[in-house]
């Protein structure tokens, strides 16, 4: 009995030892972030040197801060849902725009504003305004949810050596729709050289495209409807009655189809398919088989990537000006887990973290990896002086001014409405009354819209 | 000689009322017996009874966000809103397309493989083996190899059909065929299964049958068709019930090949609920989806079921 109440009394002792290792303990913060990170095949390319450089740079900055690096899951935007209902979602993380607004309307990510005070050398100035007008869903005076990282902007790629085949000058960022539409029938050349213009072009023996038009709806012809000053859904989200069925979306649309049915500038979905079943299609595009076609700036890794490519068949242009000169914008963006709020440490070296990440310190890799354009307007106006493809990057940048939201980043149920929009396109590319084909998809996602 | 003495009536003896409790507790084996089970009913509690509970109250809520507890009870609104969903009920025809096909496809092919393995030729196991092989195959890796066995312009089966003077078809590309092409794949992926479970039938064949019937001068077609496919009945009804509830459960094929398309031709309910609870995170309305195909194949099961029992195992034919 003697020994026990020894024993107990130096186990109380040395424990006491132990609590200034406690302390101390505790001014060490440790940061989950995911998104730092590559997949395994592109381990040691300038992207993942580029997230290596960010972690520890910052903590050499920032010494009391680990950052526990967690990889990116294939399906993150499943997993980043099941983590945050089981309360294990990381501190902070970098995630594409499309569950900004179920995030914003759970109140699963903090309203940054509340980093400004703490992290002072943080300031919203430095992004560019359309950009981070995307995390602004109550306008520039309201929240803030996370920060822009990375965009880009949808433009046109063009084939310089298919045009300069063809004798067609090279678009400039003031062409048309009039414009656009004499360049696709110029570019379209059947197996005896004539143009779509010439009277005796033959549609069915078509060699080479003027342009490649597809299904997806947000992705590749949004900008068609606002060029034609129409639009697809309330300003509300309420109804797209009046909006995707206005006679400005119906022309877009029609346009679109036209291209493909009436004018045989764009190759119709099968002959599209039996393009690229043997290779991809930018090693199809780089050969000159279609001109142009929509995409944004991570293509040009793709294009860099094929057998054939050279600088001198790759150049972009924006979508032509009609009533408006718009396009859609893609991005990424930090946001910090609103469970940081009660934790002002964590809270600290989370600002700390979005300000470091969203700085010239990582944001000038962009530039190298050429995936994205930083959304940091300092970084961006400087990107085409460091980029492996300045001309190109020039447009991208020049471009943002234009840049105009996704829908999928303001309207939670818009996942639902998407996939019909590119049914609707589905059905029109391949035939079906324009008109008939829009009413009815008015009339499904209206009713889907009731339910919301 | 007179027995003089008292004779007293013995009460009868009063066994003590057990409740079931005690009575399950008395029986010692009955104990032990649901101990063994007691690991696979808890396994099945965790994983199979709570999540099917669960699935149902989420069916009458509108959960859309990351945490069910956010939730609000909405009644039969999901199950109203369904019965003029469009979509849905596209997904729903497009499953019975697939099963209309599959069903009946795969059980002949199957039974055409099984007759001529169930012949004792030298080899034969090693040919079971072999049609088995894609059954334990991964359904991605089999669909990357068919996608290109399909294609339009260097796929195996367009050049069969060059040579044969046919046109070539966009398998995969065209509503039209996109099914049928789901289905061949299906069929050959899943027709080794299905063969084992005939092989089993045909070999409880008794042979004497056969035999007898060759008596009496029944040729092998009479003999097939008298005799072995009545007695194959308890076989086929077992794959058609299975067939047709796996049929309904189609997903993997799509998810990897089709993605839905073209125009939405193989867009399939489990596919459909997939997109509706991972893509769009509507996990209340898919929820409901789930449980109108369960539903479905309930009644699809219960009218096969009710067919045998009336009809009786013969008129399966």
């Amino acid at each position: 009995m003697f020994q026990i109440k020894h024993l107990l009394k130096a186990a109380l002792i040395s424990s006491l030892a132990l609590v200034p290792l406690g302390v101390f303990a505790q001014d060490a913060t440790t940061l989950t972030v995911v998104g730092v990170t590559v997949p395994p095949e592109e381990i040691g390319t300038p992207l993942d040197l580029a997230y290596q450089a960010l972690v520890s740079s910052f903590e050499e900055a920032n010494s009391n801060v680990t950052i526990n690096v967690v990889e990116q899951p294939p399906e993150f935007e499943t997993q980043i849902m099941i983590d945050l209902a089981a309360g294990t979602a990381p501190d902070v993380w970098r995630a594409g725009q499309a569950l900004l607004p179920e995030l914003i309307e759970g109140g699963y990510i903090l309203d940054v504003r509340q980093c400004l005070d703490i992290t002072p050398t943080l300031t919203m100035d430095r992004f560019i305004p359309s950009i981070l007008a995307i995390h602004q869903p109550e306008g520039p005076e309201g929240p803030v949810y996370g920060v822009p990282n990375g965009f880009t902007p949808m433009v046109f790629y063009y084939n310089p050596e298919v045009f300069a085949n063809a004798g067609v000058e090279v678009p400039t960022s003031d062409w048309t729709v009039e414009d656009f539409l004499h360049t696709t029938q110029m570019l379209t050349i059947d197996s005896q050289g004539r143009n779509a213009m010439d009277p005796d072009f033959d549609p069915e023996s078509i060699e080479q495209y003027g342009v490649r038009v597809r299904k997806f709806f947000i992705l590749e012809n949004l900008a068609w409807v606002w060029a034609f000053g129409g639009d697809i859904i309330s300003e509300d989200g309420t109804t797209v009655d009046g909006y995707l069925n206005s006679p400005e979306t119906i022309e877009a649309i029609t346009f679109l189809r036209d291209l493909v049915l009436e004018n045989h500038v764009a190759p119709p979905p099968n002959a599209l398919d039996q393009m690229i079943q043997e290779r991809s299609f930018p090693s199809v595009f780089l050969d000159g088989q279609v001109a142009m076609y929509p995409r944004g700036q991570w293509e040009m890794v793709g294009l860099q990537n094929q057998e054939n490519y050279d600088p001198g068949r790759v150049a972009v242009v924006g979508y032509p000006v009609g009533v408006n000169d718009a396009t859609i914008a893609f991005e990424d963006g930090w946001v910090i887990n609103s469970a940081l709020a009660d934790d002002p440490a964590k809270l600290a070296a989370a600002c700390s973290f979005i300000d470091f990440a969203t700085s010239p310190v990582f944001q000038d890799s962009k530039a190298l990896t050429g995936l994205e354009i930083s959304a940091n307007q300092a970084v961006a106006d400087q990107a085409a002086e460091v980029s492996q493809w300045p001309e190109v990057q020039a447009v991208f940048v020049s471009e943002a001014d234009d840049a105009r939201p996704d829908p999928n980043t303001r309207f939670s149920f818009f996942a639902i409405v998407e996939p019909r929009l590119d049914l609707m396109m589905e059905n029109i590319l391949a035939g079906a009354d324009v008109t008939e084909e829009v009413n009815l998809a008015v009339e499904e996602i209206n009713r889907e819209l009731s339910r919301q | 000689m007179e027995y003089s003495g008292n004779i007293t009536a013995t009460p009868p003896h009063q066994f003590k009322e057990k409740n079931l409790w005690q009575r399950f507790w008395s029986r010692s084996n009955e104990k032990v017996g649901y101990l063994f089970i007691l690991p696979a009913f808890t396994h099945l509690l965790i994983f199979l009874l709570i999540p099917l509970i669960f699935s149902l109250y989420l069916s009458f809520t509108n959960w859309r966000g990351p945490n069910p507890q956010n939730a609000l009870f909405i009644g039969l609104e999901n199950y109203q809103f369904l019965l003029g969903d469009r979509r849905f009920w596209d997904a729903m025809r497009n499953t019975a397309y697939y099963t209309l096909l599959y069903v009946p496809g795969s059980m002949i092919v199957s039974l055409l493989i099984a007759l001529v393995m169930n012949q004792k030729l030298k080899g034969i196991y090693l040919f079971r083996t072999l049609f088995f092989m894609p059954v334990i195959s991964s359904w991605v890796a089999v669909s990357i190899i068919w996608i290109t066995l399909l294609d339009p312009q260097v796929g195996i089966l367009n050049y069969v059909l060059q040579e044969l003077g046919l046109p070539s078809v966009n398998w995969l590309g065209d509503p039209s065929t996109a099914m049928i092409a789901i289905v061949i794949i299906a069929i050959w992926k899943s027709v080794g299964f299905q063969m084992v479970i005939w092989l089993a039938g045909l070999q409880g064949i008794p042979v004497e049958l056969h035999e007898a019937a060759q008596i009496d001068g029944a040729n092998r077609r009479q003999s097939f068709f008298r005799i072995t496919l009545p007695l194959l009945a308890p076989t086929t009804f077992f794959l058609a019930i299975t067939g047709v509830i796996g049929s309904f459960q189609v997903f993997s094929p799509i998810y990897v090949i089709t993605g839905g398309g073209p125009r939405g031709s193989t867009d399939v309910v489990v596919y459909h609920i997939y997109t509706r609870a991972f893509e769009a995170y509507d996990m209340g309305y898919a929820a409901s989806q789930a449980w109108v195909l369960f539903a479905v194949i309930f009644a699809a099961t219960l009218i096969q079921v009710w067919y045998r029992r009336h009809q009786g195992e013969g008129s399966l034919f």
